[in-house]
């Protein structure tokens, strides 16, 4: 499973006449970064410090729901076997047949070793989901100032990397590109067909960032890496 | 967010105990007490590689007294009951009613369903510009509701000023169920579209 969105672009046939609407320039009241790297301590500068600029915590369903039917279905096997020997009649073969080997086995025999070392393993991996905050595919947004409190917004970097494509293509001079958005960096590979390859990175490096900040409102933009080269045809 | 701390916590819980429990047998089973020099407590289990993990005598130590086999029952009942109930949370998603505050009248005169309420507010994204798919569902205990978004903007969709209106129509049904503040979760996404050279 890649925790990286690409993108391919490729032009399409039909052309639009004048940049594109929203990317010509950064809106009013953003602060206008060109710089590649807008470190996060940068950012965290211009805005204060709310609770919304983080990414949100997975609720964690997936694994909430499968722990809970494992231990749901191991309490009730054990629950039936104590009501069903209780009951009077005689216990079942996998109950008898774990009850031995726990008591036979000595806790150096290969198949507690291994047993141990898988719980170790599942525990950890439970507690890791437990502390980590998830939601790896999605980026905070800043929300609206003067909003409404307590709202928070996230999109997800497939559709960051889509934005961030359609800006790229507004850049004179792009053919083609491809933007990859990471969590903590936007990797983009433009293609040149005429103009100066040097001209045009400064422009795709400025309209990102513009893009990232302003248009797509990244709470934390990520660092970007720009290779263009010169179109092959 | 209730259920968000509550998974987090059961699941800490669950691979502590997890983890712990493999490290002891580990431990035991790696004699490494012994290549350590260690001197476990009093009591410690598993000490020597040779011990069997549940012996037959702590098998059926408390089996004869009148007790235990209540208690056990009664323990797995609980248990089991547990983690249903936190099987169950995960998807739980009932119609809940909420009292809607009226001027002038006692606060439980009035009731209006959860559904009604995201309904309009979906209706509201919809009509949005630049806005291709909205889903709105509210949950939360009565007084405290909260607002998940989920939005697909169109190709041309601009993200910014499409949060602005998000931000005013949740405000309205945040009003409409006379809660100040609503709390809001928005997911947003862009439809796939081909790119588009625009020179």
């Amino acid at each position: 499973m890649s925790t990286r969105r690409i993108l391919q672009g490729e032009p399409a046939h039909q052309q639009r006449e004048g940049p594109a609407p929203g990317v010509g320039g950064p809106p009013p009241g953003t602060p206008q970064d060109p710089s590649p790297r807008p470190s996060r301590s940068a950012s965290a500068k211009r805005q204060s410090p709310a609770p919304s600029s983080r990414r949100p915590r997975s609720a964690r369903r997936v694994a909430s729901a499968v722990t809970a039917s494992l231990t749901a279905l191991a309490c009730g096997a054990l629950l039936f076997e104590a009501v069903w020997t209780r009951a009077g009649n005689r216990a079942n073969t996998w109950w008898t047949t774990l009850s031995n080997e726990l008591a036979t086995r000595p806790v150096d025999d290969v198949w507690i070793l291994t047993g141990a070392a898988v719980a170790a393993a599942l525990g950890l991996v439970l507690l890791i989901l437990a502390l980590t905050r998830g939601n790896r595919g999605k980026l905070p947004m800043k929300v609206p100032a003067g909003g409404p409190a307590g709202m928070r917004a996230v999109v997800d970097r497939r559709s960051a990397a889509l934005i961030l494509r359609d800006a790229t293509m507004s850049v004179p001079g792009t053919s083609a590109a491809r933007v990859r958005v990471g969590r903590h960096r936007i990797h983009v590979r433009a293609e040149v067909r005429f103009r100066d390859p040097a001209d045009v990175k400064a422009e795709l490096t400025k309209t990102v960032g513009d893009a990232a900040s302003g248009q797509l409102r990244l709470a934390h933009p990520p660092k970007q890496t720009i290779h263009v080269r010169r179109s092959p045809t | 967010m209730m259920r968000t701390t509550i998974n987090r916590v059961l699941l800490a819980l669950t691979g502590i105990i997890v983890l712990g429990g493999g490290l002891l047998v580990l431990a035991g089973g790696t004699a490494i007490y012994r290549h350590w020099n260690l001197t476990p407590p009093g009591g410690w289990p598993l000490t020597s590689e040779h011990d069997a993990l549940v012996p037959h005598g702590d098998q059926t130590r408390w089996a004869g007294q009148n007790w235990w086999w209540p208690a056990t029952i009664a323990a797995l009942a609980t248990l089991l009951l547990l983690a249903l109930a936190w099987l169950l949370a995960q998807t739980a998603r009932g119609r809940r009613h909420r009292a809607l505050p009226l001027p002038g009248s006692p606060p439980s005169a009035a009731r209006i369903d959860d559904t009604v309420v995201s309904d309009a507010l979906t209706d509201d994204l919809r009509n949005l510009s630049g806005v291709l798919h909205a889903r709105a569902t509210l949950s939360g205990p009565r007084s405290h509701a909260e607002a998940r978004i989920d939005l697909t903007l169109d190709p041309d969709g601009d993200p910014a000023p499409v949060l602005d209106s998000v931000a005013m129509a949740t405000q309205r049904a945040g009003q409409a169920i006379r809660q100040d503040v609503l709390p809001t979760h928005i997911n947003l996404a862009v439809a796939r579209h081909a790119s588009r050279r625009a020179t």
